[in-house]
């Protein structure tokens, strides 16, 4: 069990005021991401959590008991930590051990989880070095398997793949998915990387300066994004936005169309000059000028289109996916 | 060729110099050890020049070795050296750790701190044998009386003056007679010592990484644990350090000793060459042979010591 609930919960460090009161709830078994541009809180969100920060109004509860004022140790959640965090004067095999050595287990049954963790994580072969003979990707198995020997009731990630190289971190998100499928234990994951959350999350909690701004499966956020932030943050290429007269055209104060709506066709309703094109083989990327509505309208093309720098462009928007926002930035 | 004799010639006035500075006196040493060489003696004045005709042997060698004193002296060096390793080293890590954290006043504390080390070894000593460790007149003479004077006023007391009657009166301890005068010599250079321990650890604790003692949190270590298993590892190379360059140090006091007690019951290794010096030349060198031998073995168990925690 992992119910998370967050009811008013508020950080101030001094004066300054990084989490507004917020309420959030997380249910149990799910794989909840915090995304959102650096310094917005989401961090701090997390620590606050897991009980690294104390909260400075407001009530955590965990399967409904409260844990406000509970030590990080009781919370039963585990963190795996940026920068791994391992310890490193002990083996592999002691670190992932060292929480239940803490707990003061039989030293045989430490033994036998260790070797447990090990084996679902593909770390048996290293279980007698030290982190520091370990590549990136292992560390962070380490990391992992000394969260789960605890059988916590939630895992906190805390921007766990940003150290890794591209690839590696392609490899370690399916493995993390993976895992939470295997486990079904909830998951709370903090990144600022939206394609991250796009392809992990149950629930993806958006965070600007420490307000939510949207809460929602990730295909929720994607077709109807509740303001103009939401629709920029979530989807890639970002979203292209209109604004002024052409946009009032359209029916908005500012209109919203993503790349991948936007067809390539010759004497469309929009007319521009290629600027970067970036062919990627299975699709291509136009960077659109002099179209009179945005300074570039970005296009995806499906397949190699043979179209170079300075050829004139004609644009199609499909005008049923588009996104109209008022002056606010509110979805209409 | 060419650009290998050009760097060697350009060391070589250095390494001649090292050469020189270190084997001329090392073979004096050597050669004074090995002859009858007495800066006073009126019935063989021939023994008192330098030269091979009154070549010894190891005769000197056998003299010391044969002396009970010399023994004293190998022990009182190594009990002085291990017993300020040990207190610089548990007053070092824990003052490091206490003036670790953020409170005011954090900049006048450490520079306090530090300031012992910046007294010459000569008036620490004085300081501390007069002014603190004096029976009579010093902080502890005083400390003792005060005690005596309570107790013996408490003995007049109603109802717990039974009690306090059958208390000893308390006498000080005198540092400068032989049981003590050891002891005296480590609490003083102790005191001198621990705020350079203090100093390399505190560097070294501000260099730890605070997710690592975040992760042990919320794994369950308690304050102690956090210590014992990521402190205390990470202060290894640091402690290493502290400890070979203080028996360095430690091993050639001097000042100390002279001033508590002229060698009476702290008697070191130096001490004792430096009496032998006054007079018999050719024993004090052999037992200065016998001196590098101890710093050698000492030297050797130290830099395997700090290896270990190198190569780590």
């Amino acid at each position: 069990m992992g119910r998370i609930v967050l009811e008013n919960v508020q950080k101030t460090f001094g004066e300054a005021e990084v989490i507004p009161p917020l309420d959030l709830t997380i249910e149990d078994g799910e794989f909840a991401v915090f995304v959102g541009p650096s310094g917005c809180g989401k961090s701090t969100l997390l620590r606050l959590i897991a009980g690294l920060e104390e909260v400075t109004s407001g009530a955590i509860k965990i399967d409904g008991a409260d844990v406000t004022q509970v030590p990080p140790s009781k919370r039963g959640l585990a963190m795996v930590f940026q920068s791994y965090a391992l310890y490193p004067h002990m083996t592999v095999r002691k670190n992932i051990g060292f929480p239940l050595r803490m707990a003061k287990m039989e030293q045989a049954e430490i033994d036998a989880k260790v070797e447990q963790a090990a084996s679902v994580l593909n770390l048996k072969d290293y279980l007698d070095r030290k982190p520091g003979q370990l590549s990136g990707g292992q560390r962070q198995r380490v990391a992992i398997g000394r969260a789960i020997v605890r059988e916590p009731e939630a895992f906190l990630f805390d921007e766990p793949l940003s150290n890794l190289d591209a690839a590696l971190r392609v490899g370690m998100r399916m493995e993390i998915s993976e895992l939470h499928n295997k486990l079904n234990t909830t998951m709370i994951y903090v990144t600022h990387d939206q394609v991250e959350a796009m392809t992990m999350a149950n629930k993806i909690v958006v965070l600007q300066a420490g307000v939510i701004e949207q809460v929602g499966s990730p295909l929720e956020l994607y077709r109807t994004p509740r303001n103009r932030f939401v629709a920029g943050f979530i989807g890639s290429p970002k979203m292209n936005f209109i604004d002024g007269d052409a946009a009032e055209k359209l029916g908005g104060h500012s209109v919203g169309i993503r790349p991948e709506h936007i067809d390539v066709v010759e004497g469309g309703l929009w007319q521009g000059r290629v600027g970067v094109a970036e062919h990627l083989g299975s699709d291509t990327f136009f960077h659109v000028h002099d179209t009179g509505l945005a300074e570039t309208i970005t296009v995806r093309a499906i397949g190699d289109v043979s179209l170079r720098h300075g050829d004139t462009i004609g644009l199609s928007p499909r005008m049923d996916e588009l996104h109209r926002f008022d002056a606010k930035g509110l979805r209409i | 060729m060419a650009n290998r004799t050009v760097p060697r010639l350009l060391q070589t006035p250095a390494v001649v110099l090292l050469l020189f500075w270190m084997l001329v006196p090392l073979s004096m040493t050597l050669f004074f050890s090995f002859i009858r060489y007495v800066l006073n003696n009126l019935r063989r004045p021939e023994w008192t020049s330098p030269s091979i005709e009154n070549w010894r042997g190891f005769g000197n060698y056998q003299y010391v070795w044969n002396q009970d004193s010399f023994w004293l002296a190998i022990q009182n060096s190594l009990i002085i050296v291990c017993g300020i390793l040990f207190l610089t080293v548990a007053f070092g890590i824990a003052i490091a750790i206490l003036i670790n954290r953020n409170f005011p006043g954090r900049g006048i504390v450490r520079v306090m701190l530090i300031s012992p080390f910046f007294v010459m070894p000569a008036v620490n000593a004085v300081l501390w044998i007069n002014m603190l460790l004096d029976p009579v007149l010093g902080l502890q003479g005083i400390a003792v009386a005060g005690i005596n004077d309570i107790i013996s006023g408490l003995r007049e007391a109603p109802l717990v003056g039974g009690f306090f009657s059958l208390w000893p009166e308390f006498s000080p301890i005198s540092f400068r007679g032989a049981q003590a005068s050891s002891y005296a010599v480590i609490m003083m250079v102790t005191w001198q010592w621990t705020p350079f321990a203090v100093l390399i650890f505190m560097t070294s604790l501000q260099s730890e990484d605070q997710q690592q003692k975040e992760a042990a949190v919320l794994d369950g270590a308690s304050a102690w644990n956090q210590f014992r298993f990521l402190t205390l590892p990470h202060l290894g190379r640091p402690i290493a350090i502290v400890v070979m360059i203080q028996a360095i140090f430690h091993l050639s006091l001097y000042a100390e000793i002279e001033i508590v007690s002229r060698g009476s019951g702290n008697k070191n290794l130096p001490y004792y060459i430096g009496e032998l010096v006054n007079n018999n030349i050719g024993a004090a060198s052999a037992t200065g042979i016998f001196a590098v031998i101890l710093a050698n073995i000492v030297a050797i168990f130290l830099l395997r010591m700090i290896g270990k925690t190198l190569m780590e």
